[in-house]
Parts: structure tokens; sequence; C-alpha cells
């Protein structure tokens, strides 16, 4: 077991963080941890690394009790950021070789580690420019070789890919799937869906500072097997219609994203006219239904629509 | 860790060159002022020439603006993301703080070494004693560096530790004198000479360069014990914040 998170509780005066929050992480395992801004990701992972103290619960991380100042705790993670912390000033290889140094490694061994990273965050060639020159892209992988270059039997990324381009998003993804090949332990937090389904091998569902689900990809949509998700687009969406379609009995849960309305709905239930009559008069764009996903899981179990919580 | 904070100093190219150049010009400019106006400094001069007392004063002054700009470059380090980076690693916290302020000490050091050794080539200053000068100008850095980082870390906010040394940094130099003359009550001598660090230094420095050993001696060993308690306090402290 590489890491084991049981019943911790975590209080900012009078904010609950982390309430009675529990996880387990394997080795070789790449754990999607997926909640809305403000659910307890960041303060679970920082309670992880024992940069905030617990005040109920325990960590044991590779055996070890996380007290906060186990050193040999820290040399065993790799700790990606939340937001870019580089020295824009300086080099990308400067930024590689002294986080490097943090962890205790010599200029031999940071020097033949450094061509490997380069080539996992794909920055080969640049390295010697100042960071201030890259772009968010480019920065957000330097971000993640920092990172890497202790070669940490566990990585912690804290929503890896906030605020850049599609492409290197999905360069990024490529790097954390390459990782796992090679049988890195991963905790990926993220509130992009997509992104956990895609590298998670196992994902936890974190809200108001507790895990309220866990579970494979499958497991989790299994556990909404019996809804289904209708689709209505209109021309302009209202508050007041997802109102209404909330107070017809059998309606899960409704979220508008922009003019479309989701609406999850046990499956088997004749309800088309109902949802319909409470669009009135207004013009109907498209109706589609279709299979839960991962999105429609967590919408079930929070009642919260991630990029919505994000938005706001 | 203390190169690449070393390195990281050098970026800094404008401030580092204000830190020198401007109290060159200020040394040219109150030498001239007082040359031709005919009033005299405050500073105690004892058989030196103005230019050298000028010399250590604002020597002494820069320092404490150096302070700030190593504070600055610490609060970049434990007031943003960047402490969670820093302090996720099994690096003591201790460490991360004392190679900023070591960095910081030797970048200031160089700074008071250039003022003084242009102010001899190009102003004319004569610094006897040089090597005990410049081992009390190293002291003094260590005190305000030590000094700005523990204001730092106290505040918790870089900002106000700015106002606080900028506020420090102007009123000290006028108790030694060095912007005008001071009263010539005894109460004013004593602060004078012995008020403040920066005081403290000063009359060490002219003693030093007077060769009145057992003055100098009594000066600067103050000033060390205040070095060394601000050390102990630093230590706290930074057990206390950056943990």
């Amino acid at each position: 077991m590489v890491l084991q998170v049981r019943e911790v509780m975590k209080r900012f005066n009078a904010t609950l963080a982390l309430d009675g929050c529990s996880l387990e992480v394997e080795k070789g395992e790449v754990i999607g941890l997926l909640g809305p801004n403000g659910a307890g990701k960041t303060t679970c992972i920082r309670s992880i690394i024992g940069l905030i103290p617990v005040d109920e619960g325990t960590i044991t991380v590779f055996g070890m009790h996380q007290d906060g100042r186990n050193k040999e705790i820290r040399k065993q993670i790799g700790y990606v950021t939340q937001e870019i912390t580089l020295y824009e000033e300086m080099s990308g290889k400067d930024n590689l070789a002294f986080f490097a140094s943090l962890y205790g490694m010599g200029k031999t061994e940071i020097a033949s580690r450094m061509d490997e990273v380069a080539s996992i965050i794909g920055l080969e060639g640049r390295l010697a420019d100042k960071v201030k020159h890259y772009s968010g892209g480019m920065k957000r992988r330097l971000n993640i070789g920092c990172a890497l270059m202790h070669s940490p039997a566990l990585v912690i990324m804290d929503e890896p890919t906030v605020g850049i381009d599609p492409q290197s998003r999905s360069f990024i993804l490529r790097s954390v799937k390459e990782l796992a090949k090679d049988g890195a332990t991963i905790i990926y937090t993220s509130h992009y869906i997509e992104e956990v389904e895609a590298v998670a091998s196992r994902i936890y569902i974190m809200d108001n500072g507790h895990i309220i689900a866990q579970g494979t990809l499958a497991q989790l949509v299994a556990r909404i097997q019996g809804d289904h998700v209708i689709e209505v687009e209109v021309r302009l969406g209202s508050e007041e219609v997802r109102t209404r379609l909330l107070s017809i009995p059998d309606v899960k849960e409704v979220v508008l994203e922009g003019n479309r309305y989701r609406i999850i709905v046990p499956a088997g239930i004749p309800i088309l006219d109902k949802i319909l009559h409470a669009f009135a008069n207004l013009p109907l764009v498209s109706i589609n239904t279709k299979q839960p996903n991962l999105e429609d899981v967590f919408l079930t179990l929070t009642g919260k629509q991630l990029r919505d919580e994000v938005k706001s | 860790m203390i190169g690449f904070h070393l390195k990281r100093a050098s970026k800094d190219v404008v401030g580092e060159v204000i830190l020198i150049l401007f109290p060159l010009i200020l040394i040219f400019f109150f030498d001239y002022l007082y040359r031709n106006i005919g009033i005299e400094t405050g500073l105690e001069a004892g058989t030196q020439s103005r230019v050298s007392v000028l010399a250590i004063g604002f020597a002494l002054t820069f320092q404490i603006y150096a302070s700030a700009m190593s504070f600055e470059t610490l609060s970049e380090d434990l007031f943003t993301a960047m402490h969670d980076r820093l302090f996720a690693s099994p690096t003591e916290g201790r460490t991360l703080v004392l190679s900023v302020l070591a960095s910081g000490t030797v970048v200031s050091f160089l700074q008071s070494f250039v003022v003084i050794v242009f102010s001899i080539i190009i102003l004319g200053a004569a610094i006897p004693n040089l090597a005990f000068i410049l081992a009390i100008l190293l002291l003094t850095v260590l005190f305000n560096q030590l000094l700005g980082t523990i204001l730092l870390l106290w505040c918790g906010s870089p900002k106000v530790a700015n106002i606080v040394t900028t506020v420090y940094g102007s009123v000290v130099p006028m108790i030694i004198g060095l912007y005008f003359p001071l009263p010539k009550y005894a109460l004013v001598r004593f602060l004078r000479l012995y008020g403040t660090p920066m005081s403290l230094a000063n009359t060490a420095s002219l003693a030093v360069m007077e060769g009145q050993w057992v003055r100098a001696i009594t000066t600067f060993a103050p000033l060390l014990v205040l070095t060394v308690a601000l050390f102990l306090l630093l230590k706290g402290l930074v057990r206390r914040v950056v943990v």
C-alpha cells in the first residue's frame, strides 16, 4: 500500500475542509481525485504531503506515519502544484536542477536525469531558455518536470492542466499515461472529468471534504446504470424551467449548461411528456437521450456540475 | 542552493546597479554640497576626510535597502504558491531561508565593497585599515539581512516589512548625522554614536579608521551580540512560520 488516509478531519477556523476523508492508493495505480473547487482536494493533498497537520485521523505513506516532519516520505513524493511554481527569470534547466537539489541529488545525477525528464515533458532543446519566454503550456510541462527530477515513487498532480491549450493538455495527459505505464503511482486531481476518465485507473469523488464515491470508471457508472440522461437544448435556458423540472417526481437532477438542460431520470419510467410540459411553450432545439457517464455520476452524487462550480 | 540564489539575485541587474550607483552619487552630492555651502556634515569625522566618512555612512545606509531586496526574494518563496513546492521537499525550512539569507549577505556585502572601492578610486576617499572596515561592513550586512528577514517573518507581509524597512532606512542615517548636522545635546550625541545598530557600526568604523581600537571593539561587540541575538530569534521564527 502506497498511501492510506483514514478518517482525516481538517478544520480552518469555522470551515471544515476535510470531513472524515479516507482513501487508499496501491502501488502502480493512477488515482483520479475528482471534485469541484472547494471540495477539499488540495487540502487532502497538502495533508498527504505533510504541509499541513491534520486535526484527526491518520495518514500513512509508504508504511510511514505522516506527521509533517518525515523526510523519508517527502523524498518519495513528487508534487506538481496547482499554480505554476517556477523561477521565471531562470532557465528551465536551472529550475529543474534547483528542485532536484532540494531532494539531495548531486550534480552528476541531475545532469543525467535532466535529459530523461526533458523528453518526458517534451522540452528538449528549450531548457536553456528563460522560463519567462515559455508559453503557458510549456510552463505547465516544466512544472511537472520539476516534480519528476528525483524519480519519485508517488507523483501527486494537483490540477496540472489548468489554463492551458488543448495541445499541451493532451501532451500532459499522454505523459501521465506514459509515467503510469512505467509503473509510477500517481494521484491526479482535476475538475476536468474527461481528464480523469482518460488517465485514472480508479477514481475518488470528493465533495464537502469527504469522499462520496470511489471505484473504477465502470464501477462508478454502474452506480447509476438504472438512470438515463435526457438532454434538451432550447434557445434560451432559464432557472425557472430548471426549477420546474426538478419539481417533477422521479427527476433526480437537472443541470443547466448555457441553453442545454441535462436531466437525470430513472430508466424505463415514462416521463418525457412531463419533461416537455415543464418547457411549456418554449421552442426546443433538440432532445437526446444517452447512457450516463462519469459526469452524470458526479452530478447524481453531488447535485453539482463540475465546470459551473469552477466558473463561479 | 546558495549558488542558485546568487544567480537568481544577479538577474535583477537594475536593482543591483541602483544599490551601487545611488550611494556613489549621494556621496559625491553631499561632499560637494558640504564643501560648497560651507556647512559641516553631522557625521563625526575625527581626522578623516568628509568623503571617507560619507562613503562609510552611505555604504551602511544602502545595506538596509539591500536587505529589502533579499526579503522580497524570500517573500516570493514563502508567501506564494512556491512555499508548497519548496516545503514539500525534504530540505529543511531553515536551510531554505538561510540559503536566501546567505546569498543576500554575499550580494549586499559585494555592493558595499564596490561602493567603498569606487569611493576610494573615483571620489578620492581614504579608508585606513580597510580590512577591518570591511569586517564591520560584513557584520552590518548580516545584521541588516537578519533584521529584514525577521521583519518579514514577523509581519508575514512583504509590503509591511518594506514600509518598516524604508522608514528605518530613512531615519537611522539621520540619527548618525548623515544628511544634516545634529544639535549638540548629550543625548543626541549618544544616539548618534551608540543609539542604533547603524550608529554602532559607524562609530566602530570611524574608530578603526582613527586607530582607536578600544572604542572600535566596544562598539563592534554590542553589534556582534545583537547580530547573534537576531540569528537566534530568526531560528525560532523560522520554526514557527515556515513549517
